[in-house]
Formats: C-alpha cells, structure tokens, sequence
C-alpha cells in the first residue's frame, strides 16, 4: 500500500477570496509534495474561471476536524431572541410615541455614506 | 456605430514603410516562438507527472497560445494574412521561431510511447520565460505602439508561469541524486540552443534602429542576470555558452521535428480547403 | 460528551438504522462520517471509476488538442481536455478520503487502473478518428454525462456532491464547446457533413450504451439498486437513456442528421423512446478493456505514468514537513 510515491501525494486544503474585501472560501484540496508546488497548482485547479485576489494553501493534517459525534456539539435551541433584532421587534411601535424611528439594521448601515442634515 | 468606426481608422495599420519589414519580422518570431512552444506543452496534455500539474500546465499552454494569437493578429492587422492562416498554414522555411521551442518533448509519440522528458520541458520553459519576460519589458516601450499595447498585456500572465516553472527547476534540480543527474542534462541540452531564443536574426540591427526593441546584445545579458540567481540557488555552474546546436530559426533554419509539428496542427486545418470550422 | 459516548456504545445494527434515517431525511454524509461498509465500498466502486473515466475520457479529445483547425478551436479543446483533467483530480480526491481509512491512496488508484482491477467508463474504450468525433464527443457522450451528473447532484454523500456541482458548472462549457463544433460542421462542406454523420453512425451504439444496460438481467452487473436504495442517485439507467432521448433526438434531427436506427420514434402512447438495443454482449467485452482502444489508452497511460515516475519520487524525499 504505502508505496515509493507517498511523500508526493500530501494533502493540502485550498482556499481564496474572490476580491480584497471577500471573504476567505474554502475550495477543494489537491495533492502536492509540499506547499510551494501546491500553491502552484492551487489557482488553476480550481478558480480558472473566476477573479482571486488571495490564496491560501493549507496541509490537511494541521486542520482539527470535528467527528460526526462531535458535530452534536454544534447545536443548540432556537431560544436565544435576545441576541438578534427580531427580539427587539417592539421598538419600532414604541418610538412612534416619541415620533422617531427605530435605528434599524437597513438606517445604521446607511451611515457609511453622507448623512443628510 | 459611427464613433467605433472613427476609432478604427485611428488605429495605426502600418508602420514607417521603411520599418515595415523589421515590424514584420519580429512579429513572426514573436508569434512563433509562442505558437510552437505552447503547442509542444499541448501535446502533453493528459500526460504529466502529477494530474494537479498536468492542470496547471494546461493554463500555461492556453496562455502561451493566446499570446502567439494576439501576436498574428497584429500580423493580420498589418495585412500579412489571417491569424489562423499565419499559424497553420506556413511552411518551415517561413518559420521564424527558435529551434529549441521546436524540438519534440521527448523520444515517441503523443498518442503512441510519449518518453516524454519532464527535465527537459522544465528547463526549457524556464529558460523561455525568463528570456520571454526581458524581451516583453523591452517591447513595452517598442517604438510600434500596438506591439507595445499587447506586450503589456501579455507581462501579466508572466508572473505565474515564472512562478510555476522556477519552483519545479529549483526544486528538482535540489532534489535526490537522478532528478539532479537529469536536470544538469537537460540544462547543457537547453542551453546548446539557447543562443537561437536570445538572437534577433539577420533583421535585428534594423529592429533596433527603428526602435522596435532593444539589441540582443543587452536582451542577452539581462537574460543572464535574470537566470543567475536560480544558479546560485541550486549550487550548479553557470552553462556558458549558449549556442545554436540545430541551427537559427530566425533565418529558417528549422530541425525535422518543426516538419513533424506542422504536418500534426494543421492536419484539419489542411482537410478541407477554404472550410470554416 | 454524553453524546459521543452514546454514539460509541450504539451497536452496529442501531448505528446501520441511524445512518439510514439520515439517509431518508436528506442529510449529508461526510467522510469521516460512520458509514455502513456496503455505503463506503459503493462509493469507493463509483467515484474512483467516474475518476479514472474522467482521465481516460481525456484520451480520445487530446487526440484532436494538438490538431484543432484554428487558433479558438485549439485553444478551445485544450480547455474542454484540461477540464476533463480537472474533473478527474476532484473525483480522486473524493475517492482518495474514502479509502483512506483502508489505507490506500491515489498511486493505489492509479495502480489499479493501470493493471486493469479498476475499469474506465465503456464509451471511452471507443475511437475517434476525425475532428467530427471531437465535435460529437462534447456534443453527445457530454450530454450523456450530463445527464448522469446532474442525476447525482442530490447524491447523500457530500464531498461527491460538491465535487458534482464543480463538474456540472463546467458542463455548460463543454456541451456549447460541442455545440459550436458541431454547427459548424452542420453548416459546413459537403465533406464536413459527411464527416459528421459518420461520426454520429461510430458513436450511436456507444451512447447507447452509455447508460448501462436496463436491468441487472441484461449483463447482471448493475449496480443501480445499491446507489438507488442509498439515494446516490435517484433515476435507473433506462430513465436517464429515455431522458437523453428526449433532450438530444430532437436537436439530432434538426441538424438533418440519420440516426443509424430506423426504429427509433417517440411512441406517444407509451411516453416513451423506441429504439434498438445495443449489442449487450459487445458491452460486456468492451468492460472488460476489450474494445477497439481499450488497450492502446491504457498503454499510453502506462507510459507516460512509468516515463515520469523519478520525478514523483524526486520530490516524494525533500522537505516533508517544511
């Protein structure tokens, strides 16, 4: 089994963003017998189609997985409200009060750009 | 409509009459020695070492082509004749491209016994990139401002093939004993007729009075600078000095192995005269 | 964990039912998933030979990579063949991790192609003499393998999934490449037609074949239960080639082209394609490396697989862990 070729064949995880403000994207993995021929190998096996603003090679064997068992440990209940705007669904009738509008998701990222006096 | 058909006459399809037959020249070397030597890397499709190289190398052929194509056709905007023309249907002796980017992979057949010959094909396209790079920088302030338009264009994609082939020479040639032995080998092999990459043929001194590029004489010492480092990098000594073993493309002295090569890519192209595929 | 003791304590008959509720709700196996070993061999069996398929389909096509009749036609089919490449390096690596735990790697793959343990897809054990079977290959054998692909988009095991989607984006590519080859020749000289229907008389019988023979009866090698049952694919063999009939028949007519089957009609009553049974037992014989280029492909292969050998080993010495 373990033949003359092993070393050759390590495996490498690739990943790469599509453009500098992308996020880092897992690809697919490729065999190489060390990091600078994988990175080699890494844009045009898998993104000879699409922009990549970076590339990132990574040997498999420095990844902690997770066991199928251990994926349970990946789940929890939908209780949890409190952490997310859908909890605070109330304020928008509340402000009508004040007659002021909720700062919502869609207003506060609005602020990057020129705010209106 | 109008203000496309306004831009086309602006484009400049002749140069100084009197340049024109350097122009002319050094395009045909240009598109050549792109042309051959993608289709030698084509002929290895399916056949490398490593199916993840046999992918990327893949990309390099493609790229080297389109450059050839991009290349013919400026020729064919000079009215030389349609790119594909060009490409397919020269014969040897109108060939102008280096004999090195000529010769076979190796001993056989891409579809019956390829004994292909990866050392060779390393050093061969690592010598050719490096070469390719300082002529490309030259060309980009060429005197014929659409050579100089595509020359900038095709510098991009030099990045990665220098990256690509560097690694795998340094990397071989650092490795165990038999890649090393093979690697020297292919190196004295490539450098006999690297000589016919670096010259400009018979035309070059006129290439360089109209300012199309600079001489060879400067083109070759840049080379030299550029390829020393990866010599001291694997301890070998320098393969001094170049020749041209299987004699000048650029004054259509070709090997049997070009004969061989366009028989192969224009046998379609040749099948039925005046067809479009 | 509580959890993970729990799992580890289950027996096999509990961890078999488990696996099979995942299944049918539609989850995702993952590699380092537990897997019944009927599941993981299935898997090993199909995906290790739609890798070796890939590389081998490359075959017939690079014949014609060096020879495209223009500068977009060779730089056309050297993309649709480095695909096909690409194609089969996913597959590997699919097939590489599920056989990981039996400790084999792609050398043991390779190997196994090489010595004829491992057997390559029937349709690329054909040849391809002109530039038209170029043309019908990405025309026709892609959309035949279209149609499988797409019919394991679904597939419970998510590595080969992913690997499909990857695949089928690059499928579109490569049924127009076949397309636009083929229109040409449709519109071209006479002898560029000609070409064409010569073409399509070679290949008729292996894109029958293609799909596999309609039960296990015909050949008693289907394995279309299995990957049915475990919902790696969801169509049998008969559906996909009725399928096939259904998307390709027409577009074959309308080019003017004879399909070399004068039985073959769209039988309205019955919904469904009449057509000519291939010759099952040639079928048999081709998978068995006995076709017209079954020992040839396999010999270039060997070849170029023995001929690059020291740089594999070169480079399996230096520099391992960095």
């Amino acid at each position: 089994m373990a033949g003359k070729e092993q070393g050759f064949y390590q495996v490498f995880e690739v990943f790469s963003r599509k453009a500098p403000d992308a996020p880092m994207q897992h690809q697919f993995s490729l065999l190489a017998p060390n990091e600078e021929i994988a990175l080699v190998m890494a844009q045009e096996n898998f993104m000879r189609r699409e922009p990549v603003a970076d590339l990132w090679v990574v040997k498999r064997d420095y990844i902690r997985r997770m066991s199928e068992e251990e994926k349970a440990a990946l789940k929890r209940l939908d209780n949890k409200d409190y952490r997310l705007t859908r909890g605070y669904g109330d304020l928008k009738k509340r402000w009508r009060k004040y007659e002021q509008n909720v700062l919502d998701e869609k207003e506060i990222l609005s602020w990057k750009g020129e705010i209106r006096r | 409509m109008e203000r496309r058909d306004s831009a086309m006459s602006e484009k400049p399809i002749h140069f100084h009459p009197d340049g024109q037959e350097a122009l002319v020249e050094l395009l045909f070397q240009l598109a050549d020695d792109d042309f051959l030597l993608a289709y030698r890397g084509s002929e290895w499709l399916g056949l490398a070492p490593h199916i993840e190289e046999d992918i990327a190398f893949s990309s390099i052929s493609q790229d080297t082509m389109g450059h050839a194509a991009m290349y013919y056709q400026l020729l064919e905007d000079l009215g030389c004749g349609s790119a594909d023309e060009l490409a397919h249907a020269r014969p040897a002796s109108a060939r102008r491209n280096a004999v090195l980017l000529e010769r076979v992979n190796g001993p056989g057949h891409y579809l019956r016994e390829p004994r292909y010959d990866w050392a060779f094909t390393v050093v061969r396209h690592y010598f050719y990139t490096q070469a390719k790079r300082v002529r490309l920088e030259s060309l980009t302030k060429s005197s014929y401002a659409p050579l100089a338009e595509v020359a900038a264009k095709i510098q991009v994609e030099l990045h990665y093939h220098l990256l690509h082939w560097h690694t795998w020479f340094v990397q071989l040639t650092n490795a165990h004993l038999e890649a090393r032995t093979r690697m020297t080998k292919a190196i004295q092999d490539v450098a006999a007729d690297f000589a016919g990459v670096l010259t400009l043929g018979a035309k070059g001194a006129d290439m360089v009075r109209w300012g199309l590029i600079d001489d060879e004489k400067v083109l070759t010492e840049r080379t030299i600078a550029a390829l020393a480092p990866a010599f001291a990098e694997v301890g070998l000594d320098w393969p001094m000095p170049f020749g041209m073993k299987h004699g000048n493309g650029r004054n259509g002295e070709h090997t049997p192995d070009l004969d061989e090569a366009l028989a192969t890519l224009s046998e379609v192209y040749r099948a039925v005269p005046h067809a479009i595929w | 964990m509580a959890a993970m003791m729990t799992f580890t304590r289950l027996s096999d008959e509990e961890k078999y039912e488990r696996f099979m509720q995942r299944i049918e709700a539609g989850e995702k196996i993952e590699a380092d998933d537990w897997m019944p070993d009927e599941y993981r061999v299935t898997l090993i069996k199909l995906i290790a030979m739609h890798a070796v398929s890939e590389i081998m389909g490359a075959l017939p096509e690079k014949e014609w990579v060096p020879k495209a009749p223009s500068l977009r036609r060779k730089l056309g089919i050297m993309a649709k063949v480095q695909d096909e490449m690409g194609h089969g390096q996913l597959l590997l690596r699919v097939a590489e991790d599920l056989m990981a735990p039996l400790g084999k790697t792609r050398e043991d793959i390779i190997e196994d192609l090489l010595n004829e343990r491992l057997k390559f897809h029937n349709v690329f054990h054909m040849p391809a003499p002109t530039w038209a079977d170029a043309g019908l290959i990405g025309w026709l054998v892609d959309g035949a393998a279209i149609m499988t692909q797409t019919n394991m988009l679904d597939a419970s095991y998510g590595p080969y999934a992913r690997a499909l989607k990857r695949i089928c984006a690059e499928e579109v590519f490569h049924a127009q490449h076949g397309e636009s080859i083929i229109l040409a020749l449709a519109e071209g000289t006479k002898e560029q037609k000609e070409m064409l229907q010569e073409a399509l008389n070679r290949w008729w019988e292996a894109l029958l074949m293609f799909f596999g023979p309609p039960t296990a009866d015909t050949t008693g090698t289907s394995k279309q239960d299995i990957t049915i049952k475990y919902r790696i694919r969801t169509k049998t063999n008969e559906q996909l080639r009725q399928d096939f009939f259904t998307k390709y028949v027409p577009r074959i007519w309308a080019l003017g082209l004879e399909i070399p089957d004068e039985t073959m009609h769209f039988d309205k009553e019955k919904g469904q394609w009449i057509y000519r049974q291939p010759d099952w037992e040639r079928f048999k014989e081709i998978i068995r490396n006995n076709g017209p280029k079954s020992q040839e492909r396999l010999e270039l292969r060997r070849t170029a697989y023995k001929q690059n050998a020291w740089v594999r080993a070169a480079l399996s010495a230096v520099r391992t862990a960095g």
